[in-house]
């Protein structure tokens, strides 16, 4: 048994399999979006319940809560926007990726069909299609066989 | 969890996925012994891609067991596969198109290592790619995309190695020497799937054989053995 076996089999042994992985993130999200709306509710609530109070410690009472239900949510909505925005940027940033390709594809085949692909393509892929036609047959011969 | 002495590194156990309602693999029970190329073959649609995507955490399978190296990981994400050292490289490749090599090279130092580190038992393996250090990955040609993408797992150092499609779109002599670089990837020690449509490329290195057809592995054999039955599984006959 090699060295990389052994190291998989400790590895593998310590790994956390956590089943409920994938449904972490939106458990998050939701417990987020819940305490953002809770705690909005319930600030506003003990703002107009105070408004019907003569007693300033009442009020103050009142102010307390609706201050830490203030912040209640303010975190909720931080965790919110968290769990959802990663989940959009992840998308975002695969779609950037396959539509850079896509238009450097557009543009290297433009440039194969239109211009002169001795001096314009050299900019962009130095020899590496010439290598590939060179080598297009097996058997061929010359100082491009190695990989 | 269990550990089994003597476990292969990776091992399905009656593994069944679908995407939606349709199931798509129907049972796949398949082991890659460690040092070991294994080929898995079968016609386009047979399901070969879907069962990398469960070996390598894509896809939760809907029944059955991933093993690696006994240890049952079903349901684990792809990076904590890929940190424990199954690596995977996609149909496609998976480079990334807006980046030079030597950007993509960097990616892989996110596992362990510096960058000079990295560039050099890259190049070292393949100099086309040390001439092509600040070209756009985008940019090379197909052959040198799969080179980059074998040296970025490579870095790694991978203990399983998931190989999918690795021929697609390439010249057959280009083909022919990337799998001359499994097989010596695979003399060094690191278990290898490699799932192919085209067969002759990979028996020649390959140490055992599995030939899927309809999401189910019909045989599994040495290459000579499965030379026969070839024609059957892709033309159903």
């Amino acid at each position: 048994m090699n060295d990389r076996i052994e190291r998989l089999r400790a590895e593998a042994a310590e790994l956390k399999v956590g089943k409920e992985t994938a449904s972490r993130d939106g458990l998050y999200q939701v417990a987020g979006a819940v305490a953002m709306g809770v705690g909005a509710a319930v600030a506003l609530t003990a703002y107009w319940t105070s408004l019907g109070k003569s007693d300033s410690r009442d009020i103050d009472s009142l102010m307390i809560l609706a201050i830490a239900m203030l912040a209640l949510a303010v975190v909720g909505a931080a965790v919110f926007l968290r769990y959802s925005l990663a989940r959009f940027l992840r998308f975002w940033l695969l779609r950037q990726l396959y539509e850079g390709q896509a238009h450097l594809d557009q543009l290297v085949a433009s440039i194969d069909r239109n211009g002169d692909p001795a001096s314009v393509r050299r900019s962009f892929v130095p020899e590496s299609d010439a290598y590939e036609r060179r080598n297009m047959t097996v058997g061929a011969e010359g100082p491009e066989q190695e990989l | 969890m269990a550990i089994v002495d003597g476990s292969p590194p990776l091992e399905l156990v009656g593994v069944r996925a679908a995407y939606g309602g349709i199931e798509v693999l129907h049972g796949v029970d398949l082991a890659v012994p460690a040092g070991a190329v294994v080929a898995l073959l079968g016609a386009n649609g047979a399901g070969k891609s879907t069962l990398v995507k469960v070996a390598s955490g894509l896809l939760p399978p809907t029944a059955g067991a991933v093993r690696v190296a006994g240890t049952d990981v079903t349901g684990a994400p792809p990076h904590d596969l890929a940190r424990i050292g199954l690596c995977t490289i996609p149909e496609g490749r998976g480079v990334f198109p807006n980046l030079t090599v030597r950007e993509n090279l960097w990616m892989a130092t996110q596992a362990g290592g510096t960058l000079a580190a990295i560039e050099e038992a890259a190049y070292a393996r393949f100099p086309r790619l040390g001439e092509r250090r600040t070209q756009l990955a985008g940019t090379l040609s197909g052959g040198e995309q799969q080179m980059l993408a074998l040296s970025r797992a490579l870095v790694t150092d991978p203990a399983v190695l998931l190989l999918d499609e690795l021929s697609m779109g390439l010249a057959p002599i280009l083909v022919q020497r990337l799998y001359e670089t499994v097989a010596q990837v695979a003399s060094e020690g690191i278990s290898i799937l490699v799932v192919e449509q085209f067969a002759q490329a990979v028996l020649g290195i390959a140490d055992r054989a599995a030939i899927m057809v309809n999401g189910e592995i019909t045989r599994v054999g040495s290459p000579a053995e499965l030379q026969s039955e070839l024609s059957s599984a892709y033309l159903g006959g």
